[in-house]
């Protein structure tokens, strides 16, 4: 919390190799509550990074972290090699990390017309928004007048995905996409981020079923009581799957 | 004809202007998830502050306007949000209601304290009462258009902000999700603060449009009271949508103006009828409208927290209680033991709120309210004998008791579906109806088959005796403080009982979520029942021995503003603890008044200082709001936070011995008149509190625990860094990213070879 983004004078060309986004050590939590006790994670640009683990281990708590809704409260957070604890949310917003989160990342208040409005906070067009959100889930664009919370549950999280689509951003987190959905519409929504991520957008997904992300995710990792246990390709991550407790 | 025209071109005109006040709690209420009970107080210090400017000062009107409008108002409503309203994220909804009352009372005595009550003020209307079109027959006053004007501009203004423009879609997503709303690049610290602006700036828009309309006096109670009847507008919007609050806003005007114009002029209680008619309907529209569903899937988590104590702790501490009270009468003279008494029967009917809101959940604005019942069935039907023999029977405190839980139990029954702030509502509308209707009810009326008349309170004054129940005589005053004390120990420790009994255990459950208890077969309603009449009863009881303490009591003894005092007070002390009543009541009761007595007492005798004094006294009497503003940074309440700092003094018994030791000694200097009673009660709180200071720094292991000394002990504070510890790489690299300063490869090389050579 101490320091914030480095001084732009500061001539730092980001390596070739150097990750989209770092955490180095970071500790965060709830109040007095710990969560995350020294987190190491790399989401190298253009990669599809899959975050699993049961329930309860920080998942949910890392992205948070990463889009800025929990603070750091010990070691480093880095985006393009610039440390940017206490950063808030709507400015990683603005600089193009789109996150969705658990549930329904939607206002069920809101038309969805008005929901793609808001995405605009982010500096997009809200002609760009509406088309890449219309050309991708033709059936937002027939219920566009219709209140988000009365769509039914894979198309309140198309919704949600419409908002990574339209506001093109640089870094997209996914948490849990699959809750609650039927596991057809599952396989549809993981289609569009494996298309996103063929696009060459950088994704970090953090999923309680393994098997509906990892093949498609280039690199994953195992998250156990508020520590990243394991790293390793997709393949090599399938082996310890089928030997830990993890559901399929 | 004519008076049908008449009154629905004014019934118009109230309607707009409730509309343009009810639309700016509606605003707040959405995009901050606090309901604004200082709404009212807002709009009555604008208009206080016009008619400073306006007809104090003679500024002309578009400047006075223009300051009062433009700059006073935005200017309130954005720094109310940024100091206070925004701590009270993640709050039990007792807490943000008692956050915004708190402030209303704040802002009722700042007003006493700038404009002295007893000056008469009077606005007059824009371009004066003359100016205006006769229309059907009737004046319509340029004031009265330009009212009707603006209420239309907002209605339609607001409209357009929250469906066409980027802002207001963004304040409605703020209610379902704020966290969303900043993952979409939005601040909502920033529209919050905006909507607080505009919904003090309609506020005071509202105040200054209504004082001339509603016959010009400038009075700080009528002005509140007057736009909170505007609540019920925004109810009939169910405090979301616009258009219908507008709609229901003209519905009340119009309701209130046909009554003054239709009702019979026999009907003694028209016109009390007329005061009470908003809070009636929003009586009526709560309980009728749809609610919000049962939320049972998310368990809400808040900040508050609480301890329950075993019953013998309770036993424990009400015998300690009684022999306290025993020491302090040795101390005080006569008039102090009165007023003790009261704030004890005041800390009776707060533990009728420790129960119902403190374990139950259940909101409850009405406590004294409930006490004026038990009241006024003594005054009728429970007093034995005449003049200076008068004196309370038992058998008629026993039937107020009883008439007062069954009043709970029809006044709960409607309103049972109704949580959290609905229920909080119903319950005012409940207390302010019984102070319209009810206690202001002074004119005799004929009973219609009886042939002999009746008012509820006859002349605006009820004498009530002491009680005297065999040979235990109230008219003592001794008797009295002793068994007042008696009778808050015996209830404090039942209550803690019943906490402790499995009915306790399902009220908390209830309280936790309705939902999960519903569904392990609880029968809610038996539940809420059953814990609303006793709560009632106990208010009851509380009430009746609080008039005879006071011996002679009027409709101000039972104003709603003195349960809302009650009730933040006794939050603010911890809701959750019998002791929080005890202190809550205590501090409603007697302390801030026996305070403000004694600076005004001291102003008086010291006229040199007269203004210095003066001036305390009015700091005292704002003190209480200030404290309840502040409970958003500690909602469990002061008991908990003092609770939880003696429970590590356990392991440091000789500080508490100490703590004894110099406690015995102030009261025995006391007793011996070297020192006042006033030192006394200073260092009695200085010695309570700095306890558990003292104790940290003798014992510091009792209250972080070994390690966590050990820890701090090891930990090297910066300045010492390279002194006492060596300088290493880390150290350096933490020192740079605290600078801002970025470290080329080989720059750094070239630096750790400087600091690696052994010097």
């Amino acid at each position: 919390m101490s320091s914030t983004i480095s001084p732009a004078g500061s001539a730092a060309p980001v390596a070739p190799d150097e990750p989209l986004l770092e955490l180095v050590g970071v500790r965060a939590g709830y109040g007095a509550i710990e969560v995350l006790h020294g987190v190491d994670l790399r989401v190298p640009p253009g990669a599809l990074v899959a975050l699993l683990g049961p329930n309860g281990g920080g998942k949910t708590t890392t992205l948070k972290l990463c889009a800025g809704l929990v603070p750091v409260t010990d070691g480093e957070f880095r985006l393009a090699g610039r440390v940017v604890n206490g950063v808030t949310a709507n400015q990683l917003a603005r600089l193009g990390v789109c996150s969705v989160p658990e549930g329904r990342g939607i206002f069920p208040n809101l038309t969805v017309r008005e929901n793609l409005w808001l995405a605009t906070g982010t500096g997009k067009r809200m002609e760009s928004i509406e088309a890449a959100a219309y050309r991708r889930f033709p059936i937002l664009g027939e219920r566009r007048r219709q209140l988000a919370g009365t769509l039914s549950g894979g198309e309140q999280q198309m919704l949600s995905l419409a908002r990574a689509l339209g506001t093109d951003p640089t870094l997209l987190l996914l948490d849990e996409l699959s809750l609650g959905l039927a596991p057809i519409v599952v396989a549809q929504m993981y289609e569009t981020v494996r298309q996103l991520a063929a696009e060459g957008l950088s994704i970090l997904v953090a999923e309680q079923f393994a098997r509906t992300v990892l093949p498609i995710a280039q690199l994953a990792a195992i998250m156990l009581h508020g520590r990243i246990v394991r790293v390793g390709t997709p393949s090599e991550i399938e082996e310890d799957l089928s030997t830990t407790y993890l559901g399929g | 004809m004519h008076t049908f025209v008449e009154f629905t071109i004014f019934g118009l005109i109230l309607g707009g202007v409730y509309g343009i006040a009810a639309s700016g709690l509606v605003l707040t209420y959405n995009t901050s998830g606090i309901f604004n009970f200082a709404h009212g107080a807002e709009a009555m210090l604008g208009a206080f502050l016009y008619w400073q400017v306006r007809f104090g000062w003679h500024w002309p009107a578009p400047l006075a306007l223009l300051f009062v409008l433009g700059v006073f108002g935005p200017l309130m409503g954005g720094v109310l949000y940024l100091l206070i309203m925004r701590g009270l994220r993640d709050t039990a909804e007792v807490t943000k209601i008692v956050v915004s009352v708190a402030l209303m009372l704040g802002m009722l005595y700042l007003s006493v304290w700038i404009w002295n009550p007893s000056t008469p003020r009077t606005d007059e209307k824009f371009f004066g009462s003359r100016s205006g079109v006769h229309l059907f027959g009737t004046i319509v006053t340029t004031h009265e258009m330009i009212a009707l004007a603006a209420a239309v501009v907002i209605a339609v203004g607001l409209r357009m902000l929250f469906y066409r423009t980027r802002a207001g879609v963004a304040m409605r997503g703020a209610v379902d999700d704020p966290n969303l709303l900043q993952l979409n690049g939005h601040n909502p610290e920033r529209l919050a603060a905006f909507s607080w602006a505009l919904g003090a700036f309609l506020a005071v828009l509202a105040g200054v449009l209504i004082t001339p309309i509603s016959g010009g006096a400038v009075e700080a109670n009528a002005l509140t009271l007057l736009v909170i009847d505007a609540f019920a507008a925004a109810m009939f919007g169910r405090l979301r949508s616009v258009p219908r609050t507008f709609v229901g806003a003209v519905v009340l005007g119009l309701a209130n103006n046909y009554v003054a114009a239709y009702f019979p002029k026999t009907w003694s209680w028209a016109s009390n009828f007329r005061i009470s008619l908003p809070m009636i309907t929003l009586f009526l529209v709560l309980i009728v409208l749809p609610q919000d569903r049962l939320r049972g899937a998310s368990i809400q988590r808040s900040r508050e927290r609480s301890r329950v104590p075993s019953v013998r702790t309770a036993a424990i501490a009400g015998v300690a209680l009684v022999t306290v009270v025993i020491l302090l009468r040795q101390l005080m003279v006569d008039s102090d033991i009165t007023a003790l008494t009261i704030g004890l029967t005041f800390a009776v009917i707060a533990l009728s709120l420790t129960l119902l809101t403190g374990y139950a959940g259940e909101m409850n604005l009405a406590a004294v309210s409930f006490g004026a019942i038990g009241t006024l069935i003594v005054f009728h039907l429970g007093v034995h004998g005449h003049g200076l023999a008068a004196r309370t029977t038992i058998g008629g405190i026993l039937l107020g008791v009883l008439v007062t839980a069954v009043v709970g139990a029809i006044v709960a029954l409607p309103a049972l579906r109704l949580r959290g702030l609905y229920l909080a509502l119903a319950t005012m509308a409940f207390a302010v109806f019984m102070t319209a209707m009810v206690l202001h009810d002074g004119q005799p009326h004929k009973l219609p088959l009886l042939h002999s008349s009746f008012s509820f309170f006859p002349l605006g004054t009820m004498i009530i005796p002491a009680p005297k129940v065999g040979p235990i005589d109230l008219q003592d005053g001794t008797t009295f403080l002793m068994t007042a004390t008696v009778v808050f120990a015996l209830i404090g420790t039942g209550l803690i009982a019943l906490r402790n009994s499995s009915f306790g255990r399902r009220l908390t459950a209830m309280k936790d979520s309705p939902a999960a208890s519903a569904t392990l077969g609880q029968n809610l309603i038996k539940l809420k029942l059953s814990v609303f009449m006793l709560s009632a009863a106990i208010a009851g009881l509380g009430g009746i021995l609080m008039s005879a303490a006071f011996t002679s009591v009027t409709p101000d003894h039972f104003s709603v503003f003195v349960s809302l005092a009650l009730l933040m007070l006794v939050v603010v002390s911890g809701i959750t603890y019998v002791t929080g009543a005890l202190l809550g009541g205590l501090l409603a009761g007697v302390g801030f008044s026996l305070i403000v007595a004694t600076f005004n007492a001291l102003s008086l005798e010291h006229a040199s200082l007269h203004g210095l004094f003066a001036m305390l006294a009015h700091l005292a009497a704002v003190a209480p709001a200030l404290i309840g503003i502040g409970l958003g940074r500690s909602p469990s309440g002061s008991v908990h936070d003092i609770v939880e700092s003696y429970r590590h003094m356990r392991d440091a018994k000789g500080v508490l011995l100490g703590g004894a030791i110099t406690e015995a000694a102030v009261y025995l200097l006391t007793l011996g008149g070297i020192v006042t009673n006033w030192w006394f009660a200073i260092l009695t709180v200085v010695v309570i509190l700095l306890l558990p200071v003292v104790g940290q720094m003798v014992k510091p292991e009792a209250f972080l625990g070994e390690a966590e000394v050990a820890r701090r002990r090891a930990e090297v504070p910066l300045a010492l860094v390279g002194i006492d510890t060596p300088y290493t790489r880390q150290m350096r690299d933490e020192i740079d990213r605290a600078l801002g300063m970025e470290i080329t490869p080989e720059l750094a090389a070239s630096i750790l070879e400087s600091t690696d050579a052994p010097a």
